[in-house]
């Protein structure tokens, strides 16, 4: 390449890796929130099914 | 103000309506802002070389700078951090006057989302800082500021974990978000109050070609959209936590 291509060139593969850092933690950090969010909600989800349970429950012990 | 006649935000809304159109503009948006970030947008220029060659049909004579690439999700990142502020302030101030603890949660979601979008423009902006300027941090006036922002955000859930007593809790985590609203114009003005010689002021007239503009308006949209999305699905969730803790309650005192 000739020299003034090769300066012109010069900080483009020294700058990749941020770049690509840049992005990459990006998405992870909403990739994380949202598995943080789906997480909880099954957790929510499975709590309220034991509560339905138990409320049907008390109900049949009450008739 | 009774709470019969209040509104109160709730799952199964018109917002809830918004949430898959949203999550495919979302999608589809920041991935084609990031595609004509790298493949359609030209890059700018940095540090003039000795000298000049022809680069497709343009005469360049000027470092390319690559590393420019990642303000075209870092702007947008910061914009959402600013907006998602926006709205925790409003449920804030909606909940100093109702006192209804449904606003406080609403502000609460609002700076989650808020504190997951500054650390992103935090992130990003370290990545362009080190390469840039060589430095992981730097005390330049928009940096500062923006890291007061993200200071009072982290301080308001310190707050929160550290007060039982909702209404308590809720009126202290609403001033907290109102000054760190009142901070969000002086970041965004900083550039401009005090002129930086690093940080570029790049929302003004010539500012930006029309590409970098169409580009950093659809990654805005599409984070805009992203940011929406995560508030509902976080905002179900936590009134579905909250509607089993109530149901607990409840079967405990009839126990009782």
């Amino acid at each position: 390449m000739n020299p003034i291509l090769a300066d012109i060139y010069s900080t483009i593969l020294p700058s990749a890796p941020y770049i690509i850092a840049a992005y990459a933690l990006l998405w992870v950090a909403l990739l994380v929130y949202v598995l943080v969010v789906f997480r909880g909600t099954k957790k929510a989800e499975a709590q309220l099914m034991l509560l339905e349970e138990a409320v049907a429950d008390r109900a049949a012990k009450g008739e | 103000m009774s709470d019969k006649k209040l509104k109160l935000p709730e799952v199964g809304q018109w917002p809830d309506k918004l949430v898959a159109p949203a999550l495919i503009a979302g999608a589809v948006l920041s991935t084609v802002g990031f595609l004509m970030a790298f493949f359609y947008v030209a890059p700018v220029g940095g540090a003039t070389v000795n000298g000049a060659e022809l680069i497709g049909d343009v005469m360049v004579s000027q470092k390319m700078l690559l590393s420019q690439k990642i303000f075209y999700f870092h702007m947008p990142v910061a914009i959402t951090s600013f907006i998602a502020l926006g709205f925790g302030c409003y449920y804030a101030v909606r909940f100093l006057m109702t006192k209804n603890q449904r606003f406080d949660t609403c502000s609460r979601i609002c700076l989650e989302i808020a504190l997951l979008f500054v650390a992103l423009t935090m992130i990003t902006g370290e990545m362009w800082t080190r390469f840039e300027w060589g430095v992981w941090w730097s005390w330049e006036p928009r940096l500062t500021t923006y890291l007061i922002l993200m200071l009072i955000v982290i301080a308001y859930f310190v707050l929160r974990s550290s007060v039982d007593e909702p209404e308590r809790r809720g009126t202290f985590a609403a001033v907290v978000t109102i000054i760190a609203t009142i901070d969000v114009p002086i970041c965004f003005m900083i550039t401009r109050l005090i002129p930086s010689s690093i940080h570029p002021v790049v929302l003004r007239e010539g500012g930006m070609s029309p590409e970098m503009g169409l580009c950093v308006g659809l990654c805005a949209l599409g984070m805009l959209c992203v940011g929406f999305v995560l508030y509902r699905a976080r905002f179900n969730q936590v009134r579905l936590t909250q509607r089993v803790e109530a149901l607990k309650e409840t079967l405990d005192d009839e126990r009782a």
